[in-house]
């Protein structure tokens, strides 16, 4: 009996919930990916799924999020102004991100929008899947180099704005990574604007690792800015670089002021969101710092 | 699309690995940093046998297309190789048949009635009537059986011939048949590098007093390995005998090569890779395992010895020897060559529960060792997976257990040869004349399914190379008197048996886990 248990638990060892294998590092080059086959989604975004989520996003998740962080939100009025469906790209470095982004729209943009989230991270195991579909409003999108899915421009022609986060993956240090062309050229494809967004301070509140935010409600800042659209002529490759000086001003604008963020993005001198090139330790200590308001409220009474 | 073969190092992500250990197998953890060395999945087989053939038959390679080298009034041999290849043997029809049925085909329609089939079976055991029926087939059989298709008799003096000697003054000499034939064709299954070419005929068809020249503790531990043809003076010798064999009769080679496909379907957690095991994978190893440990032990064997290998037949060559079988060694490399990076201080090695002198068999203590200090230590060309010095871990119990029927020279071997020395050199002088010339082993060989007297021997000098390398031989879960008999250690457990060698190769040596079979080639740089 002891020989079986033992058996079991071997056997056990190589066993994985979900139905990607994880090979060992050395045979990752051998490792074919199967066909992709794309999770389905579209019933998370049904009228029963949409009233539900709201319900989770407003009755729970954002309760949570101002009881567990301290939230400021910044430019949602750029919004106002925009009728069809948007692009919101923003520089990622926690799994807060998404929830602070959705938590943060206005109902009007809540119900229709779908967030872009790792096939082989979120839609691996179904239950994963399944979850983030109906929380957060989730689609797959492939990152191992396999066919681009139709999903995404379906969901803008049908109306849904989107949730991207062009770097890929989480940052491992808080800055931000290169910024992939997939959004831009979306938005080149659909002809819609792009939302630049900064989020501050979710790598201080909830880093790689974490699955709860720190304790002692740290700061996080959500910053919307103003929209980008493919100019007359204007390459996706270009808008790729707008966008991302877009995110790296608003990160920029919120560590000092909008003007002078302005003055040196007009100067071509925001400082880049990659961060400084010193030791990986400084990095990590810089945004591990929590953000600090800058616009203190002015006092009337000197 | 096949896989290539690759080596792995294990990290924490590794699951246990899949080791064979005799007529069983178990998951064995790995210390982290380990290789393993996985063999190339299986290629896929020719789409149609038969075209295949015809098309080597008929466009042979340096030779002339076998129905022109047929004709009315010749005597012609068929030789094949005999029940030790394939492994396991092949789901029928045998390849051996198929291409049998084809030459017998053309040798009709040509008129041939002079037709003898011999199998190439040298110093093994005879083969059983159904064994020989299992290779050839039910209509060979019927046609041929008994009279012209035999076993080969290396003890039949009147029906052997001495070629002459080569320039190394080796005698050649072969089955008389064979030798006086106007035609001989082989059809031959190359399962892994060492078979074919010249030590098809020129081994397979030869009696002792030949076979002695190569088949000698000298010959062998200077052969480096038997798997690379050109660096080893096993193959040196009988290629030189080939030359000789050739001058006197015209010898029309036939050659197969295998894919992978060593397990039935319902076994197929034996060639997958492990972090790739499904739930049925997991289910059938959980469930083949358990119900394996708690058979009797005759049922267990009965269970292994029926299974049967879906091998694809990769591709046949026919024509001269040496070219078709240059041919050979590209799609056996293409199978099974996996490139290694430097030699390691241990090596670990699952052996499974056959070998090519067991098969119907049981496998005993000395069949075990030459079955992993024979072959699998060989499975290399350039250099061994080991450094000189170094340590090799076998799985396997080696149950102090021999087959009276095929292996009796084996008990006295062991008994009187290996209590007395376990240097292959100093058994080779001391008692090898004497097993070799034993006419009781000789009557037996003959009239019995018994393996030569002289065999036992032979087995041992195919660990020579292994025994003259390494410093350290442990046995994971082998019989301690059986494993001491052989002047070796046995170990309870593997994490034991890395503290044993710890002697030998320090305490954190690097570690390098063939994961065979099937069967992989390290060309180790």
């Amino acid at each position: 009996m002891s020989s079986l248990v033992k058996d079991v638990r071997q056997v056990a060892r190589g066993w994985r919930w979900t139905h990607r294998p994880l090979p060992p590092r050395s045979a990752e080059p051998h490792h074919s990916f199967p066909e992709f086959k794309e999770f389905p989604t579209d019933w998370a975004r049904s009228r029963a799924a949409v009233t539900a989520r709201q319900a989770i996003l407003r009755g729970g998740l954002l309760p949570l999020v101002r009881a567990e962080t301290t939230l400021k939100v910044a430019g949602l009025d750029v919004l106002d102004d925009i009728d069809g469906p948007v692009i919101f790209v923003a520089n990622h470095s926690s799994h807060l991100d998404t929830a602070l982004l959705l938590t943060t729209l206005p109902p009007r943009w809540q119900r229709q929008v779908a967030v872009g989230a790792a096939a082989d991270y979120f839609f691996d195991a179904w239950w994963r899947a399944v979850g983030s579909a109906l929380v957060f409003s989730t689609f797959p999108i492939e990152r191992g180099g396999v066919g681009l899915s139709e999903t995404p421009i379906r969901l803008l022609d049908e109306g849904w704005s989107l949730v991207m986060f062009p770097e890929g993956t989480r940052s491992p240090d808080g800055w931000t990574r290169r910024f992939r062309l997939g959004a831009a050229y979306l938005a080149a494809q659909a002809n819609v604007p792009v939302v630049p967004v900064g989020l501050v301070g979710s790598y201080a509140a909830m880093p790689r690792g974490r699955n709860w935010p720190r304790p002692g409600r740290p700061e996080v800042h959500v910053r919307y800015g103003r929209p980008l659209r493919l100019q007359e002529g204007e390459e996706p490759r270009s808008l790729g670089n707008r966008i991302n000086t877009a995110v790296a001003t608003l990160l920029d604008e919120d560590r000092s002021d909008w003007y002078a963020a302005a003055l040196r993005a007009a100067g071509g001198q925001t400082p880049p969101s990659s961060g400084p090139d010193v030791a990986r330790w400084r990095r990590v200590w810089a945004s591990t710092a929590s953000p600090t308001t800058r616009h203190r409220r002015a006092k009337a009474w000197r | 699309m096949s896989r290539p073969g690759f080596v792995l190092e294990v990290d924490e992500r590794t699951p246990p690995l899949l080791l064979h250990s005799g007529e069983s197998f178990r998951l064995q953890e790995f210390p982290l940093g380990s290789r393993v060395i996985y063999p190339p999945e299986s290629l896929p087989g020719v789409p149609d046998i038969d075209e295949a053939i015809e098309q080597a038959l008929l466009h042979p390679i340096d030779s002339e297309p076998l129905p022109e080298l047929l004709r009315p009034g010749m005597r012609l041999t068929i030789a094949f190789d005999d029940l030790s290849l394939p492994l396991p043997p092949m789901r029928k029809p045998d390849i051996r048949q198929r291409i049998i049925e084809h030459v017998l085909e053309h040798a009709a329609r040509a008129g041939v009635d002079d037709v003898e089939l011999i199998a190439a079976n040298a110093l093994h055991r005879r083969m059983t009537p159904d064994e020989l029926k299992a290779i050839v087939g039910e209509r060979v059989f019927r046609s041929f059986w008994p009279d012209n298709l035999v076993n080969f008799d290396a003890e039949d003096r009147q029906n052997l011939t001495h070629l002459g000697k080569t320039e190394k003054d080796e005698d050649v000499e072969i089955s008389k048949r064979a030798a006086e034939s106007d035609l001989l064709v082989y059809v031959n299954v190359n399962l892994v590098a060492m078979d074919g070419g010249w030590k098809s005929t020129a081994i397979g068809l030869a009696s002792y007093n030949s076979l002695r020249h190569h088949h000698n503790s000298h010959t062998m531990v200077n052969s480096r390995s038997f798997m690379d043809r050109h660096n080893s003076q096993l193959h040196s010798s009988a290629w030189r005998m080939g030359q000789i064999v050739n001058e006197h009769v015209k010898v029309f080679q036939i050659e197969t090569t295998l894919n992978n496909d060593a397990f039935p379907s319902q076994y197929g957690f034996l060639t997958k890779r492990e972090w790739e095991w499904s739930l049925r994978d997991q289910t059938m190893f959980l469930g083949a395992k358990r119900g394996i440990d708690l058979m009797p032990a005759k049922a267990r064997r009965k269970l292994f010895q029926s299974m049967e290998a879906p091998y694809a037949v990769t591709g046949i060559s026919a024509g001269a020897v040496e070219p078709v079988h240059e041919e050979t060694l590209t799609r056996v490399h293409r199978q099974q060559l996996v490139e290694v990076d430097g030699q390691s201080d241990v090596l670990v090695l699952g052996l499974p529960y056959l070998c090519p002198y067991n098969v119907n068999s049981v496998m005993n203590p000395i069949l075990a060792a030459c079955l992993g200090l024979g072959y699998f230590f060989n499975m290399y060309v350039g250099q061994p997976l080991v450094r000189k010095g170094g340590a090799v871990i076998l799985n396997h119990p080696v149950p102090w257990e021999f087959s009276t029927l095929h292996h009796p020279s084996y008990v006295d071997f062991f008994e009187e040869v290996l209590s007395v020395s376990t240097d292959p050199k100093v058994i080779e002088q001391k008692f090898e004349q004497q097993y070799a010339t034993d006419p009781w082993y000789i009557h037996l060989y003959r009239t019995s399914y018994a393996y030569h007297g002289v065999h036992p021997f032979y087995m041992w000098y195919w660990c020579a190379h292994a025994l003259d390398h390494v410093g350290d031989v442990i046995w994971v879960g082998g019989d301690r008197r059986a494993v001491a008999r052989m002047g070796m250690r046995s170990a309870s457990t593997f994490a034991d048996a890395l503290e044993m060698a710890r002697d030998t190769v320090g305490s954190s040596p690097s570690i390098t886990y063939m994961h065979s079979p099937p069967h992989a080639l390290a060309h180790v740089k």
